[in-house]
């Protein structure tokens, strides 16, 4: 009786222990959880940041800046744009293919 | 012989104590463990919550999710506002030990004047004063790393605006507390705000949390918000029409974008502008986005409405010859007269020549009430079915009150008022063939259907009316722009000015279509006071029309409809 007393007592100890070390272990990988995702929300603030950055970098008014000052380009216009047309099944687009040669034999009939 | 005593024999024992202080004794110790038994019963039964929670706060600590506000994008998914981490520097007067060397440092990194930071700092009756709010996060790790004792940080989030000027009047902007103040900004605050979420958890002695406990809120983050505007078209639009107001040295100007079939406004633009980032000594003439909510009398961008009734009430035909001369007409006592005086025209040329005299000729035919349906029915005197603060209405009068005087003013556009908004979106009845577009500010992924104010036919002879204007011979030849047909309206209309009208003081406008054949855009502009010479709305705001148009269409990649002499100089041979 005695034996099965100090045997039972002795699993508790273990368990006991054991419970202890296991709290432990839990609270640690918590808060290295706890901070890898504070970390995650600081790199996606980050990287919102950098994006708005990037976004500054290249609004049309630095862009057209740069281009002009920089590269010395200037603005497309139909006269230096060839269009390219695709042949389309009729009436699916918009645009008449043949716009070119229309455009001045409706503007005479005015 | 020692002289100690056995205890045992101690004569003191052999006195009697009285029994009652035994028991005495046993009582006082029976009492004061019942007290004992009381007081852990209460504190374990009856106080319980009280003490529970007091324990908890000591290691529990409730943490704030904040949620992200959303982000405002333009239609092809480019940022026009975001949210980026701006910290505030706090500091407690009292605990700060700063020493010169640093304080200079500290003023450098802030931007602010040495004596300024000092006598924040001199205050040791406030236990909290705010350094300066919402610095770059480069510069607040800068301060961290000079490590003053007594200055902390505050983790906040500020608006950052790439787009600039160019767009502020569409996107508005937010107050430090990341309220919208202005513009999409304040009509979506709440769609961007988001809820905050909040978590409990147990904290240890390093401040380092190591269990959740209870329920979590999570936070519900602003939703984005797509708008109709494309950045480009906005740019150019706000470029050009600066340049213009520059150059004609005019008070103001606006330009409107419309895109005709979905109704989305692609473009809104006003100047005088401001830079969202620097919004110190901000005037109302700044802030205001004209465009929306300022109205004023629309001139001549009127008469095709009128033509367009007449044609539907059989009183003209486009080629019916109307005579306009000596040039005047007498009304109720009052003569209305033309700028040039041009003789018989046809109700083609009445618009081509912007002819008052013929327009008032064609009004006078008709009952006040359907001009006031047509005008209403195109969106005049009603307010613009678009969230933004400050819409306006304009004026439109009930007809019952129309003088004839009156009846023939408005016909060329002068006793109601518009918004420039309310003009452009009018314009779309022509560009879709009698039908008045629905107006979005957030992007449309189809084309919306629109209300019938008019027979497609006459819609369609109108149009062509407004590509004579830009023809030889019209008001606006200015409006032409390379490779694509366009047509419009001119407007000059003399400013109110208190009672009466100011002599030499005009709005010019220009409203028009593009292009002609398949429209697919409705451009907008005023110039107000234009005081460089030239205050014609066909030299003053036609060109921004004409630039910005080309610049439009090219961006949505619409092929010209016109032949274009090729200035390509050299070609590249290409074999395949």
């Amino acid at each position: 009786m005695i034996r099965l007393n100090l045997v039972l007592l002795l699993a508790v100890l273990v368990s006991a222990l054991y419970l202890v070390g296991v709290q432990y272990d839990s609270r640690r990988l918590f808060s290295e959880l706890d901070k890898a995702h504070s970390e995650a929300t600081r790199l996606e603030t980050e990287r919102e940041r950098l994006e708005v950055e990037k976004r500054g970098q290249a609004t049309p008014a630095r862009v057209e800046r740069l281009a002009r000052e920089k590269l010395q380009m200037r603005l497309a216009s139909p006269g230096v744009t060839t269009y390219v047309s695709y042949s389309v099944p009729a009436n699916s687009q918009d645009q008449p293919i043949n716009a070119r040669t229309n455009g001045p034999a409706k503007k005479a009939s005015q | 012989m020692s002289r100690s005593i056995q205890y045992t024999s101690s004569p003191l024992l052999a006195s009697r104590t009285p029994v009652w202080r035994s028991k005495l004794v046993v009582g006082a110790v029976a009492l004061a463990f019942f007290g004992l038994a009381a007081r852990a019963a209460y504190i374990q039964v009856v106080a319980n919550d009280f003490f529970q929670r007091q324990g908890e706060v000591r290691f529990a600590r409730t943490l704030d999710l904040p949620a992200n506000r959303g982000r405002i994008l333009d239609r092809n998914g480019l940022i026009l506002a975001s949210s980026v981490p701006a910290p505030s520097i706090w500091a407690i007067p009292e605990d700060v030990e700063i020493d010169k060397d640093q304080l200079q440092r500290l003023a450098k990194l802030l931007e602010m004047p040495v004596a300024e930071l000092a006598k924040k700092f001199a205050d040791e009756d406030k236990t909290f004063v705010w350094v300066k709010r919402q610095v770059d996060e480069a510069v607040a790790r800068q301060i961290s790393a000079l490590n003053i004792k007594g200055i902390y940080q505050r983790k906040e989030y500020k608006r950052e605006y790439p787009e600039g000027e160019s767009a502020v009047h569409v996107v508005g902007f937010t107050n430090v507390e990341d309220k919208g103040q202005e513009g999409v900004e304040l009509t979506f605050n709440k769609e961007l705000s988001g809820r905050n979420g909040s978590r409990r958890v147990i904290k240890d002695r390093m401040g380092r949390a190591v269990e959740d406990v209870g329920n979590q809120t999570p936070p519900l983050d602003g939703r984005d918000l797509q708008l109709s505007i494309d950045s480009k078209v906005q740019f150019f639009a706000y470029q050009k029409l600066r340049d213009a107001v520059v150059e004609n040295k005019a008070k103001a100007g606006s330009v409107v974008v419309l895109d005709v079939v979905t109704g989305e406004v692609l473009a809104l633009a006003n100047y005088p502008s401001y830079s969202p980032a620097k919004r110190a000594n901000l005037t109302g003439a700044q802030l205001r986005n004209r465009a929306l909510t300022d109205t004023f009398e629309p001139g001549s961008t009127m008469k095709p409405f009128v033509i367009a009734l007449a044609l539907e009430k059989g009183l003209v035909k486009p080629e019916t010859v109307i005579q306009t001369a000596p040039g005047r007409i007498t009304i109720g006592g009052a003569t209305i007269s033309d700028a040039h005086p041009h003789g018989a025209l046809t109700v083609n040329e009445v618009i081509q020549k912007s002819s008052n005299v013929g327009t008032v000729k064609m009004a006078m035919q008709m009952q006040p009430h359907e001009m006031w349906e047509m005008f209403s029915q195109v969106g005049f005197g009603q307010k613009p079915q678009v969230p933004f603060p400050g819409v306006v209405s304009g004026r439109l009068r009930a007809s019952k009150t129309w003088r004839p005087i009156e009846q023939a003013t408005m016909s060329y556009g002068y006793g109601l008022s518009s918004s420039l908004f309310q003009l452009a979106r009018a314009y779309s009845v022509f560009a879709r063939e009698g039908e008045l577009a629905p107006v979005t500010l957030l992007k449309a992924t189809q084309s919306a259907p629109g209300v019938r104010v008019m027979d497609a036919n006459h819609a369609h002879q109108v149009l062509n009316m407004l590509h004579l204007v830009t023809g030889p011979g019209g008001t606006a030849p200015k409006a032409q722009t390379m490779g694509y047909s366009v047509g419009g309206k001119t407007g000059t209309a003399h400013k109110q000015e208190g009672k009466g009208y100011a002599d030499k003081k005009y709005r010019g406008f220009f409203v028009g279509i593009a292009p002609i054949d398949n429209p697919r855009i409705v451009v907008a502009v005023m110039i107000d006071e234009p005081s460089n010479g030239k205050y014609f709305g066909g030299d003053v705001a036609a060109p921004v029309f004409s630039e910005t148009v080309q610049q439009t269409l090219r961006m949505m990649g619409v092929q010209p409809d016109m032949a274009v002499k090729p200035q390509i100089v050299a070609a590249v041979e290409e074999s395949f």
